[in-house]
């Protein structure tokens, strides 16, 4: 029989019939009962009597607080209450550069732009130009004081210590040493020397722990000048890369980026766009863009560098050394590198010497010098130099250095040998970190003199030649810091103002540069004002290959493939915590992966065959090389390989950094990033990822849209065929908008987004999105306006990978609006769909009927809540916050609302100034932030805007539109340039 | 279901005899906190002092007793017994017995309590209060009540004071009950004293009334009973609503301010233009207090204001020199989710500051006037025309300038075109 559940007794019996109706009718009736009604009882009377009492009591006590206006006393000229200012400066740290505008509010920096005066950034940013802004206020890792053994010091008591260490180094005959990443300030390394001039003991040691060193030490073997070329990117048709994420992470990708989208838009008038073939071993961003991409082991890799050396060099008549067969078809490759000539480029990520000289050979005989590759405008990065850091560190285990200086470098974190550095680094007898935040190196550091935030500073930067970029501080130092600058000129006995140093500097170096201005002043305003100086100077070196260079080349790189294991592993950079510099920052650990979508962690990534043959699955904790970390599988990566991300396991840098993932750095051995595992097995026990987007697959539907480059040029409107069908078929019950006014659009570029994810963090600088952790975010509670959505498309072991940002749609006919039981989300007069957080219950029905699941959450209250322990929770991290979009409480849906603050600016500004708003007034924080351009907001409602052209191209759809939700969000179909 | 209620209703009084014994405790409680919240506020009693006990004599008295050139032999020998910072609790007391006037100065001058009261009041006094004058003799060790009153400086202090001088130990008294007033600090205003009274006494009544009711059975006729509960419930449920619909708004909020600054005698009798100070209204979403420069800008000449003397204009110079601001009252003000800009409204919209603020320049305390409640600002947004016509923004709106033409509609107000959208204030 089967089993029964009974809710009461009387269920129990056989003739017993639920009364369902009776029950429900017998509640009402004790309240319409009318026996009840009159006979109000004393108790009931009692009770009105102290309900009215009391409500009256409690109600009268709730007093107003009293808040204080408290005016300037001077009130700056420059600055007024409730407005913004700008400022151009320069994101500057090691080998990383973006020109900036920040944008500060009441006197305090909130939000990082790109400077679109800047041609080498082209106006974009990336994410960790976007969220350095966080970092100014990160007061529960930042140093506040001048600190000698963790005591509190004065800076003229530490500075007097240091110039007498330093000086009597000299006379012991020992060595100081200042280690630095890759300078591009030419003012500081000026100072620098000045410095060494005055205290001859002092050794200057430039070390990046990701560096670029290889390509620049191939061009000073290949070319005999050290230096590195400008990739232009925007000049090439064909791109081939090996494992140099460029759009992500390689040398200049804000401006690669930019360069790369350049090529990669098209239209129907100009229906070209350049080809890229990508090898690689795990699945970078950069790779996931490529029209063409080849998994291969890592010493595949170089195998087919020397093939492909070989093919070209037989193509064009040059001589051929033997090299290990690839088992990839190089010689097609040649050939169609050749038909590129002059408009192909050939880049490749690994920092190995002699891959990068065969690079330099195969890039001269496909005529890339002076076309695609730069080689008069050269770039300044990758100065880094493994041997002298090698050579520091032996002197130091010798007894040899007197002082060590750490200036924005902490190698005990990302230093391979990090042992072997912290034991030389004891022997030492006086250290000094000019950190700015907690790290690993500051901790073991006899002195911290504590830097200034950039934006708290003065400098400048030259990342590539002729290109000056200022650096101006928006806002007085936080904490009792000082610029490393200052700190240098103190120890020169010199004024400690770098203003004035630096404003010296221009004046000797920069103002001859210029004939636009012909009075000093003037052009120092003026070029403040812009941040950017473009000048005519090149570093430039002549194209033409020494003799034997690539024979020895080649016989090296055949040594090093030859005997290499068959499980190989890489390590590389990811878009968010780069070589772990920025870890401390929540917006950064939560923002996340591309490519997986995991936050909060690094992982192992291993191939599905390979997960298959060894009986692995997502979350399995492996240790390899004697580390644990946890894996997952990741679709096109190559068979035998295991890729790790570096910038993980800080164990001293704050609390958002602090155990999170694994350190990379303590796998490695040296500089290269090609490492064979040596040991590897399952350790048995499990892990649990913070992955925002678990299902992968678009199911059949055209979610994202994709075509050929051959389909599009014999129909623009390839891939998108099924639109058609979806317009014949449009019909509703419900009444259409009309729109007076504007009516705002958005339309993204699926060709030109790379999936870089910048936009995820400027949207959350720009709205007040707060930081949930790894456990909220596990739990899908990750509260990011906008999201990044990854598909991947094809066989598993080398699928294709298609991006699409999603944000609010904005629907003319949005299903979140018509389900709302208190009309906290409706439409406005512009087509926005707003959300009304005053007016929200927190039913979610909206966030149950929207299909592209945009809405959001607030489970908690994430600000001043210790649970969410982020720069929400400290007084001074609260600072970031925009004053114009509001903090919500616990219990209210939010989503993107297309920067209605941004549109309500501008609407007014026009207003103000008596002007028809312009197409481009209106910019989004996603669309600001873009290297590429991929975003497009404006007014379709004005016939001459971008986006009334873009929503007209047959590559335009909208998501689901077979639902009638008529979104005002559009895609351009992604075309891929792909053979046959 | 009704006999039970009762029935039980009757039991749990009979059983607890407890009740009578907690309605007196309520009642004593109630007493007590009324009688402490009185205390607690000096106020009626330095207004009682101020209005009884008035000294008049007209005696004059030419004090010998001065610090400084008069005489100063004598002053050195007068002085050394009233060392500053130390008094005695009888000294306290005499000195707020002669501040209010029960105790006569030696000169036969007025009580001070007669133009200055012990503290800010609701309602402007130009004089400034005790506790004003006494953070200032804190401030500055060199102050001396003495110097002020036997060789007043300015116009006002010399007309108002004239033949009034004190000595050496009246001044020790007096910075004797300083020293009480600052430790006391300002004390709280009271809100509603009539309003409390009403309310108290009501519920007293209503107390007596359930009590007489249920226990005591003294009144035969129980409509007395239900009359004063009844009353009693309207009268709080009044308040109750009252309150609650007031909770938030703050219309006729009239908070005395650091510095006693009339924009009457400035917005009107001298006509200074309101976007003179409040400059940023023009083109910022906050229209700002005017920072200390621009008060120096005409304060820097005019020293002796008509009604409070030097004794307010000298708050802005000390400020200065002190480089402290002035922190100011907000009067005004949002919720934190709405984003009012001053700039769309006064610039864009060419709206008077008083269609918002009142008339402003008729009052000596600024007091808001409108409730800002949400539903004020959509009546207005409803019933204010844009600038359609000359305002070649509103250009894009073809269709509405079209019906224009054709007559159709006269005007296009501020909610025609999204002026009730939820995200045109709140985002």
């Amino acid at each position: 029989m089967e089993k029964k559940y009974w809710q009461s007794i009387e269920e129990t019996n056989p003739d017993y019939t639920p009364q369902k109706e009776e029950s429900n009718s017998s509640t009402i009736e004790i309240l319409t009962d009318d026996t009840n009604v009159k006979s109000t009882s004393r108790r009931d009377f009692l009770k009105w009597c102290g309900i009215s009492f009391f409500s009256a009591t409690v109600i009268s006590a709730c007093e107003n607080p009293v808040k204080k206006a408290i005016p300037y006393l001077h009130q700056p000229e420059t600055l007024t209450p409730g407005k913004a200012n700008w400022y151009a400066s320069s994101f500057v740290d090691g080998n990383r550069f973006c020109s900036v505008l920040v944008k500060s509010r009441d006197g305090r920096p909130i939000k990082i732009e790109g400077n679109d005066l800047c041609t080498f950034t082209g106006g974009g940013t990336n994410a960790i130009a976007q969220a350095s802004v966080l970092s100014l206020y990160d007061d529960g890792a930042r140093y506040k004081y001048p600190a000698k053994k963790g005591e509190k010091i004065g800076w003229e008591i530490a500075d007097e210590q240091i110039k007498k260490a330093l000086r009597e180094a000299g006379e012991k005959g020992k060595k100081c040493y200042l280690l630095t990443p890759t300078l591009l300030s030419q003012s500081t390394k000026e100072l620098i020397n000045s410095l060494k001039a005055k205290y001859p003991a002092l050794e200057f040691v430039s070390w990046d722990a990701v560096g670029y060193e290889a390509i620049r030490e191939a061009h000073l073997t290949a070319f005999g000048r050290a230096a590195i070329p400008d990739y232009r990117f925007d000049k090439a048709s064909l791109i081939v890369s090996f494992s140099a994420d460029f759009l992500a992470t390689w040398v200049a990708p804000v401006s690669f980026a930019n360069r790369y989208a350049k090529t990669r838009k098209i239209s129907e008038s100009n229906p070209a766009m350049s080809r890229h073939i990508h090898f690689e071993a795990g699945m970078s961003v950069t790779g996931s863009n490529a029209d063409e991409r080849v998994p291969v082991k890592p010493s595949t890799e170089l195998d087919i560098i020397m093939e492909l050396y070989n093919e070209m060099a037989a193509l064009t008549g040059n001589p051929v050394f033997s090299s290990p067969a690839s088992g990839y078809d190089t010689k097609a490759l040649a050939e169609e590198i050749l038909a590129h000539k002059g408009k192909s480029i050939i880049v490749c990520g690994h920092n190995n010497l002699q891959a990068q000289i065969l690079i330099n050979a195969i890039n001269l005989m496909a005529e890339s010098y002076g076309n695609t590759l730069d080689n008069r405008k050269t770039l300044n990065m990758g100065q880094g130099n493994q041997e002298a850091m090698a050579q520091m560190i032996e002197q130091m285990e010798q007894g040899n250095a007197e002082l060590v200086m750490f200036y924005k470098s902490n190698p005990l974190y990302n230093y391979p040998n990090a042992d072997r550095l912290k034991s030389a680094l004891a022997n030492v007898p006086m250290s000094v970190s000019f950190a700015t935040a907690k790290d690993e190196t500051a901790k073991e550091c006899t002195f911290i003199l504590p830097d200034n935030h950039y934006l708290e500073s003065w400098g400048e930067a030259m990342p590539v030649w002729g290109t000056h970029s200022l650096m101006q501080p928006v806002m007085q130092p936080v904490f009792n810091t000082r610029q490393f600058q200052s700190t240098l000129l103190a120890w020169l006995d010199k004024d400690t103002d770098y203003h004035a140093y630096i404003k010296e500097y221009a004046e000797k170096a920069l103002f001859p540069r210029q004939t636009r201005y012909p009075d000093f002043q003037q052009f120092w305003i003026n070029t403040l004002q812009a941040g950017i100086l473009e000048t005519d100077e090149v570093f430039a070196f002549d194209a033409r290959l020494q003799s034997g260079v690539v024979s020895d080349a080649v016989a090296q790189l055949k040594t090093q493939t030859a005997n290499t294991a068959q499980v190989q592993f890489m390590v590389h950079e990811n878009v968010a915590m780069a070589d772990g510099s920025y870890a401390n920052n929540p917006w950064l650990q939560e923002l996340p992966d591309p490519v997986t979508k995991i936050a909060w962690d690094n992982f192992a990534a291993v191939s599905p065959a390979f997960a298959e043959e060894h009986n692995l699955k997502d979350g399995d904790i492996i240790n390899f090389n004697s580390v644990e970390v946890p894996m997952i599988i990741q679709p096109g990566q190559a068979m035998d390989t295991i890729s790790l991300a570096l910038g993980y396991g800080r164990t001293f840098a704050g609390k958002s950094a602090d155990k999170v993932g694994v350190n990379a750095f303590r796998l490695l051995t040296g500089s290269a990033f090609l490492w064979d595992v040596a040991t590897w097995q399952k350790t048995g026990s499990g892990h649990q990822f913070a992955r925002t987007q678990t299902h992968h697959s678009m199911e059949g539907r055209p979610i994202v849209r994709e075509s050929t480059l051959d389909k599009y040029k014999q129909s623009p409107n390839a891939g998108n065929e099924i639109r058609e069908y979806h317009l014949k078929h449009m019909s509703t019950l419900y009444p259409e908008h009309t729109y007076e006014g504007h009516h705002w659009v958005l339309m993204v570029d699926l060709n030109a987004c790379n999936g870089c994810s910048t936009c995820v963090i400027a949207c959350q600088a720009e709205n007040n999105t707060p930081v949930v952790g790894k456990d909220e975010v596990r739990r899908r509670r990750i509260m990011h306006w906008m999201r990044i959505d990854r598909y991947y498309t094809g066989e598993k072991e080398n699928p294709g990978v298609v991006y699409m940002p999603l944000m609010c749609q904005h629907c003319d006919a949005a299903p979140c609006e018509n389900v709302c039981p208190v009309s906290a989300t409706n439409h406005s007069h512009e087509g926005i769909n707003q959300m009304a957080y005053n007016r929200c219950v927190g039913t979610k029905y909206c966030i149950n009927n929207c299909p592209y699941k945009v809405r959001r959450f607030n489970w908690f209250r994430y600000a001043m809540n210790d649970r969410f322990d982020y720069n929400m929770n400290s007084e001074l991290g609260r600072m970031v916050l925009n004053p114009d979009v509001t903090v919500r409480e616990r219990g209210v849906v939010e989503k993107c609302s297309f920067c209605i603050q941004r549109i309500q600016d501008a609407k007014l500004k026009a207003k103000n100034e008596r002007r028809k708003l312009k197409d481009g007034d209106v910019v989004p924080a996603c669309m600001g932030a873009c290297p590429s351009k991929a975003l497009v907001f404006g007014d379709i409602n004005d016939p001459d805007s971008k986006v009334a052209r873009l929503i007209k191209d047959p590559r335009n759809y909208h998501l689901l539109e077979e639902f009638h939700t008529l979104p005002t969000v559009g895609y351009l179909t992604k075309i891929r340039n792909k053979k046959g | 279901m009704k006999k039970n209620q009762q029935i039980s209703g009757k039991t749990w009084l009979k059983s607890t005899k407890l009740l009578p014994l907690s309605a007196f405790l309520a009642m004593v409680t109630i007493m007590l906190f009324t009688l402490n919240s009185v205390l607690a506020t000096d106020q009626p009693e330095t207004d009682e002092v101020m209005d009884t006990t008035e000294v008049i004599t007209d005696e004059p008295a030419e004090q010998t007793e001065q610090q400084e050139e008069a005489q100063p032999e004598e002053a050195a020998e007068e002085v050394s017994p009233y060392v500053r910072g130390e008094y005695t609790t009888q000294q306290i007391r005499r000195g707020e017995r002669l501040f209010h006037g029960l105790a006569p100065f030696g000169s036969g001058l007025h009580d001070c309590a007669s133009c200055h009261y012990t503290q800010p009041q609701k309602e402007i006094n130009w004089n400034p209060a005790a506790i004003e004058m006494a953070r200032l003799w804190e401030q500055d060790p060199g102050y001396s009540i003495m110097d002020i009153m036997n060789n007043p400086v300015s116009m006002r202090l010399m007309e108002d004071h004239a033949g009034m001088t004190i000595t050496a130990e009246e001044q020790h008294l007096l910075e004797a009950y300083y020293t009480q007033l600052l430790e006391k600090g300002p004390g709280e205003l009271k809100a509603y004293p009539i309003r409390a009274a009403i309310f108290w006494g009501l519920g007293f009544l209503m107390l007596l009334a359930i009590v007489d009711l249920i226990i005591t059975r003294k009144i035969p006729f129980k409509g007395v009973h239900i009359f004063i509960l009844f009353i009693g419930i309207a009268v709080h449920g009044q308040f109750a609503m009252a309150e609650a619909q007031r909770l938030g708004r703050t219309q006729d909020y009239a908070p005395d301010q650091p510095i006693k600054f009339s924009h009457l005698i400035h917005a009107e009798e001298n006509e200074i233009d309101c976007q003179y100070c409040h400059f940023t209204a023009d083109f910022s979403a906050t229209a700002n207090f005017p920072s200390n420069n621009v008060c120096m800008n005409c304060h820097n000449v005019v020293r002796t204001g008509t009604l409070s003397g030097a004794f307010e204009i000298n708050k802005i110079h000390r400020a200065a020199d002190n480089d402290e601001p002035i922190e100011w009252i907000r009067v005004h003000k949002l919720p934190d989710h709405s984003f009012f800009s001053h700039a769309q409204h006064v610039n864009a919209g060419k709206l008077d500051c008083a269609e918002c603020h009142g008339q402003v320049e008729t009052m000596h305390i600024v007091r808001q006037v409108e409730d800002l409640s949400m539903g004020w600002c959509l009546t207005c947004h409803r019933e204010h025309e844009v600038d359609f016509f000359d305002n070649p923004y509103f250009q894009i709106y073809e269709r509405l300038h079209e019906k224009i033409k054709n007559g159709e509609i006269n005007g296009v107000t501020a909610a025609e075109l999204g002026g009730e959208d939820c995200m045109s204030c709140h985002y």
